[in-house]
């Protein structure tokens, strides 16, 4: 089932287009991860899909409803996280969660039931009576989180969640994701943090300057680039092993040897690696095996050729 | 009406808050009366003032769910713009009546000469909906609350001049009081004048219909900018 579809989406500013002819669609129960850097069009994209910001071209269904996508009883099943803090420092926890629960409509028994619910969820049942001034960034955001959880969306839009809070949160925030997939809801993930979108999405979007440039599943897309595999062995002694041996073996194009480290590099794909471990437990002892595979931050690399964070952003 | 609600539990959440909106008013009722100006004790007379900085102090809540994303938060939600801002307005409306109804029947429980105390509190509600709108015209065009509410001060300050609350308009040049006429502070002043003298009560409804006019405007143009 499709929870949102855009198609051939354009939204400028003036004369910069942040979305270029956006075609999306967006199934339920995915954690589709969305990934690009700063300046991309993610949050743009977003603002269009929820009916924030109008768009100047294409159209957008949500809930297979395309004339009034962004209807009262649509926005009731969305759930939007903020990149920005939009809680009320003036009010507590557990206000906070009243009144955005009661902007959905929410009351008397079944309100104060959800509250709980959704500050047991993010774990600051224990802070619901404190104000979010005494919160730490991390009990911020999760508090930011719980906002959008009140009404049990089923589709849920974070944008940039996790930025600046310390890796406890961050796992923490991740787990609560995949707990939420696994209760059904389909959720739509921004961020820049690849590892985030390693560890959590089933669909990975990669935007820049407005476009998509790729879509596919982590390992689809990783597979799209990867034209090579590298396997280091460490050995106990390299000279015992025939010289040319390893490079018989099909798939194989370079050997490299340096120390005790034999570096081996296939053609991606080859499935060489248990004929290297015999040809070379044959000979000599093996102390420690070690490949490396290309990620999503190389698959951005390669379609974009530049880096997803600048310096300055890497934590 | 749960922005209603929580705006005004926001309103009074912390201790400036509190007393500027409960005690401060009360104080008013204790101010002397003047020898020749103004026609109502001080405290009535510099009232309207008064009732311009709280209308700010206020609406600033709405500035800051702007500037912090609130506003974009309650888009995606399913209440309108229009919602969101009426039910945040009444809850600011609810306060200010209030306390032009503390400060008038508090006054007249005192025994302070008021004239007409019941005109008098038409008078104040009339200015209160005008300089709640003068505000949140105001704050539609700022970002920060620490700038608004600066620059805010110094505007009040010379409409409360050139209005004639702080001091009599004729000791004005004669150009500066044709003027004065475009101020709304102005029409609060011929209000209270009224009051004490006992006009025609056309005059008194052309003074609250021209308060009312400025709500209106002001009104519309606060309630234009949305999200962004």
């Amino acid at each position: 089932m499709t929870i949102a579809s855009m198609r051939g989406v354009v939204k400028r500013y003036g004369s910069y287009v942040a979305l270029d002819s956006i075609d999306l669609d967006i199934h339920a129960g995915e954690i589709i991860g969305l990934l690009g850097p700063n300046g991309a069009g993610k949050t743009t994209l977003i603002g269009t899909l929820t009916g924030m910001r109008p768009f100047d071209h294409g159209t957008v269904e949500l809930f297979g409803q395309s004339k009034h996508p962004f209807s009262h009883e649509n926005k009731e099943k969305i759930g939007l996280v903020t990149q920005e803090i939009t809680i009320f420092e003036e009010l507590t926890a557990k206000e906070n969660l009243q009144f955005f629960a009661g902007v959905y409509g929410l009351k008397g028994e079944v309100r104060k039931q959800k509250v709980r619910e959704v500050l047991e969820f993010v774990g600051l049942s224990d802070q619901a009576n404190k104000l979010p001034t005494k919160f730490s960034g991390g009990m911020k955001r999760r508090l930011n989180i719980a906002c959008a959880l009140t009404h049990s969306p089923s589709f849920l839009i974070m944008d940039e969640p996790t930025v600046g809070i310390d890796p406890q949160s961050r796992n923490y925030i991740l787990e609560g994701v995949k707990r939420l997939r696994d209760r059904g809801t389909t959720i739509l993930y921004t961020t820049h943090y690849i590892e985030e979108i390693e560890a959590i999405a089933s669909r990975v979007i990669i935007m820049d300057q407005g476009q998509i440039i790729k879509e596919g599943t982590p390992a689809d897309l990783i597979q799209t680039i990867q034209h090579e595999e590298k396997v280091s062995f460490e050995v106990t002694d390299p000279e015992r092993i025939p010289e040319g041996s390893l490079e018989k073996i099909a798939g194989v194009r370079r050997v490299l040897t340096a120390g005790n480290d034999i570096t081996v590099i296939s053609d991606a794909g080859s499935g060489n690696l248990d004929r290297m471990l015999s040809i070379i437990k044959e000979h000599t002892g093996v102390l420690g095996i070690q490949t490396e595979r290309p990620n999503l931050e190389d698959v951005f690399f390669t379609l974009t050729g530049r880096q997803l964070r600048d310096k300055g952003e890497e934590q | 009406m749960t922005v209603f609600k929580f705006s005004l539990k926001r309103s009074f959440s912390n201790k400036t808050n509190l007393l500027l909106l409960t005690l401060f008013p009360i104080a008013f009722i204790f101010f002397p009366e003047g020898e020749y100006w103004p026609v109502l004790p001080y405290g009535y007379q510099y009232f309207g003032i008064v009732l311009l900085f709280i209308s700010i102090r206020l609406t600033t809540i709405i500035l800051v769910d702007r500037a912090k994303g609130v506003v974009k938060r309650l888009a995606v939600a399913p209440i309108s713009y229009g919602s969101y801002l009426c039910q945040n307005l009444l809850a600011f409306s609810v306060i200010l009546v209030m306390q032009c109804a503390i400060v008038v029947y508090g006054g007249v429980l005192l025994g302070v000469e008021l004239y007409q105390p019941h005109w008098l509190m038409l008078l104040y509600v009339s200015f209160s909906f005008t300089s709640l709108a003068i505000a949140l015209a105001w704050i539609s065009i700022f970002r920060s609350k620490e700038s608004a509410f600066l620059i805010y001060m110094s505007l009040v300050t010379l409409l409360a001049i050139l209005g004639g609350l702080l001091m009599p308009l004729q000791i004005f040049p004669e150009a500066l009081i044709r003027i004065a006429v475009l101020f709304p502070t102005y029409w609060l002043n011929q209000g209270m004048s009224w009051i004490a003298s006992e006009g025609s009560v056309g005059d008194f409804i052309l003074i609250n219909g021209v308060l009312w006019l400025y709500t209106i405007i002001f009104m519309i143009l606060g309630s234009t900018r949305k999200i962004h």
